[in-house]
């Protein structure tokens, strides 16, 4: 056991180490400290669980010691930014003011080739429309475009629009009423009966789905099997 | 400071729990070996009804730990100690000496290996 114990230790070190020297793109959506847990974590799970001849404990004591080492390690790096530096890196500015970064580039180990595939995905075809270009830690490419690139808001226009976004309730899913929707917009059930029989329905159970908005509008779906 | 708390407590525990772990099962496959150590002298001296009382404790012994033992250790190493066990109470019967010698002897060893894959060591670690 203290063998497994201080096996664990010194593997999730090793492999976090590897992750971080391997760069940001091997690492996908995850941070560093995240990756090395959801794999070895799985990994250690599925041993025990397949051989009944080994102890559950030489999987329970690793991983617990994993979600010790990674509770301590992320709040370490809550306390300290040069830890968190360490830990997960920094974000690299690849494309500044437009200029690409070469020696940005080759540190991370980015292509140019991953560079425009990623601005391809994110709908940018010409390298001139990205102002800053960011790899993230996760591995991410952040992209801030040019103001002249960027789509017009109503902010940039300098346009007053009304405030006509709501937030609508869902009040009966399936049939089934959802009375604590119901009374966070501060509707009764009698009141959801009248309007039912408004629109026509004899019960909740004939409606596949029945929304209200915050400006009272009310959006109802017949059921099919009701039909 | 707090917030440390919880992982430091649980790797604390966890640590402890294993030194523990392997300071018990040392203890305990020392007791047994030399239960057997016995047994091997009293058969060596001709008195095979002692050497038979003191296989018979340390077995009684090492049953009462199998719980224990499977909770812990690979249940391939518990089973092959068992087995060896089980040899050397037949061989006792017979009083054949050196087939019991022999055979207290791998049972001393395998008991010896028990302690040894518990043991925080460098070897064992890396």
């Amino acid at each position: 056991m203290a063998t497994a114990f201080f096996r664990t230790v010194i593997l999730y070190f090793l492999i976090m180490s590897g992750l971080r020297l391997m760069g940001k793109r091997q690492i996908g959506d995850l941070e560093p400290s995240d990756l090395v847990l959801t794999m070895m974590v799985s990994d250690l799970a599925t041993v025990p669980m397949q051989d009944f001849g080994i102890p559950l404990l030489s999987g329970v004591i690793p991983i617990l010691t994993l979600l010790a080492l990674s509770m301590l390690l992320s709040q370490l790096s809550l306390k300290s930014l040069r830890f968190r530096a360490l830990l997960c890196g920094t974000p690299a500015v690849l494309i500044d003011r437009g200029q690409l970064r070469q020696d940005v580039m080759r540190e991370n180990r980015f292509t140019v080739d991953e560079l425009l595939e990623e601005l391809r995905i994110q709908g940018y075809c010409d390298l001139g429309a990205v102002k800053y270009a960011i790899l993230e830690n996760s591995g991410q490419l952040s992209i801030l475009p040019w103001p002249r690139e960027q789509p017009a808001a109503a902010k940039r226009l300098h346009q007053v629009v009304p405030d006509d976004t709501v937030l609508p309730y869902v009040l009966i899913n399936d049939g089934r009423v959802l009375d604590r929707n119901l009374s966070a917009c501060g509707k009764s059930r009698s009141w959801l009966e009248q309007e039912l029989s408004a629109l026509g329905y004899l019960s909740p159970k004939e409606v596949f789905l029945m929304t209200y908005e915050e400006q009272g509008g009310i959006q109802c779906l017949r059921k099919e099997s009701a039909t | 400071m707090k917030m440390f708390l919880p992982p430091i407590l649980l790797l604390t525990i966890l640590l402890t729990f294993s030194l523990v772990n392997c300071s018990l099962i040392t203890r305990q496959t020392d007791r047994w070996s030399e239960q057997l150590a016995a047994a091997d002298a009293c058969a060596d001296a001709g008195d095979w009804p002692r050497a038979a009382q003191a296989l018979e404790d340390s077995y009684r012994s090492w049953s009462s730990r199998q719980t224990y033992l499977h909770i812990v250790v690979k249940h391939e190493e518990v089973d092959g100690a068992e087995a060896l066990y089980r040899r050397a109470a037949a061989i006792v019967q017979e009083q054949a000496l050196s087939e019991f010698r022999a055979e207290i002897a791998d049972l001393r060893n395998q008991l010896r290996l028990l302690a040894e894959m518990e043991r925080v060591s460098i070897g064992n670690i890396l």
